[in-house]
């Protein structure tokens, strides 16, 4: 698929990997629909991609709303005329271990809420769901060339810490295996689906977190830095361009090792 | 091009190159961009009503509803599963469910 000309809808689009991945295929010519939760990051990055000369649309809402992802497929295709690849990038974090325990007594202190569980699961992968589900319509309906990007993550391993991120990131990184099939199935044959596992990358969640902790956890990285979130637009523009990929969870880490934290 | 008032907010459609820029303004802000560069080519005429389609669709009027989507029911092949009646009098709210204590 060519870039230039194509539209592109980003969930989480207004800061990190969604906003690297929106101004990544903006220069590259194509037009972009920045979807966020935050009104003012999504302004401050339409008129970013503006400067730049792209054409774009800034679209308020919630992916874990049926109403919001069909409002913002709509918007998409009324200002553009079209859909071509959709990345389903917004994603939250809502940490902490399923048990802890009170080390006087060794009974059990406290347990991970439902609130973190289901806020997690229901932006992380129902949001990613419902996301790639409407775009998928929209794309089958319209005839165009598709592109769904689930992003998934390091957490397709899974982490200590991150019972409810790892539990949707690894569905995440299954869906283009599932979603092909089905699509094999019933002989829909534009759209592909290729999944983005990122490891630890320089958003502002991280790089604003503490710097021993940060220092730890790239002793396990083998390059030695975290990933920028442009190398990670810069792998989804190649999926774009490639379409020998397809059904497929491409991890981007930078050679993360495993000695610590992560259960394999 | 007149502004276009709609939803207590007051959009401007402005030409730049051959496209249409959609800006919106609140409460004395200063105007921010809700689109650019879009409708290629249309005439002031084409491009006030496609405007006014987007800002319909992307700025919607009404009641935002937080719990069962009732407008878009959930369908299970032949079944069209939808919220249930709150108002109905034997509907229980259940708000028990666990939440993670501070440490």
């Amino acid at each position: 698929m060519e870039i230039k000309g194509s539209v592109v809808l980003v969930t989480g689009g207004g800061n990190g990997i969604g906003e690297a991945v929106v101004k990544y295929f903006a220069r590259r010519g194509a037009k972009v629909a920045i979807v966020d939760m935050v009104q003012k990051n999504i302004d401050r990055v339409v008129k970013d991609v503006k400067e730049m000369g792209a054409e774009c649309i800034g679209i308020q809402a919630n992916v874990t709303s049926e109403a919001d992802t069909a409002r913002f497929i709509q918007g998409t295709l009324e200002a553009f005329g079209q859909l071509n690849i959709c990345v389903a990038s917004a994603g939250i974090i809502r940490d902490g271990t399923m048990l802890n325990l009170d080390p006087e007594t060794g009974q059990v202190s406290r347990k991970l809420g439902l609130d973190k569980w289901a806020a997690v699961i229901d932006t992380n992968l129902t949001g990613t769901f419902l996301t790639l589900r409407d775009a998928a319509e929209a794309m089958v309906n319209g005839g165009w060339p598709g592109l769904l990007v689930p992003i998934s993550s390091v957490n397709k391993c899974g982490q200590v810490g991150q019972l409810n991120y790892s539990s949707a990131k690894v569905a995440d990184a299954l869906m283009p295996k599932i979603i092909i099939g089905e699509f094999l199935m019933r002989g829909i044959r534009n759209i592909r689906c290729v999944a983005i596992a990122p490891g630890y990358t320089a958003t502002p969640m991280l790089t604003g977190m503490n710097q021993d902790a940060l220092k730890a956890i790239l002793e396990d990285v083998h390059l030695g830095r975290l990933v920028a979130p442009e190398e990670i637009a810069s792998i989804i523009g190649t999926a774009a361009e490639n379409e020998a990929l397809n059904a497929t969870t491409i991890e981007i880490t930078g050679g993360l090792c495993y000695p610590k934290g992560i259960a394999k | 091009m007149d502004p276009i008032h709609y939803n207590d907010m007051q959009f401007t459609v402005e030409k730049r190159g051959e496209g249409w820029d959609i800006l919106y303004a609140k409460g004395g802000e200063a105007p921010a961009v809700a689109a650019a560069g879009l409708f290629p080519g249309a005439a002031e005429a084409e491009a006030r009503t496609r405007a006014l389609k987007v800002i319909r669709t992307v700025f919607p009027v009404g009641i935002r509803s937080v719990g069962p989507d009732v407008a878009h029911p959930t369908r299970v092949g032949d079944l069209r599963i939808v919220g249930p009646d709150v108002l109905h009098p034997n509907f229980i709210y259940w708000d028990k469910d666990s939440v993670t204590p501070e440490p």
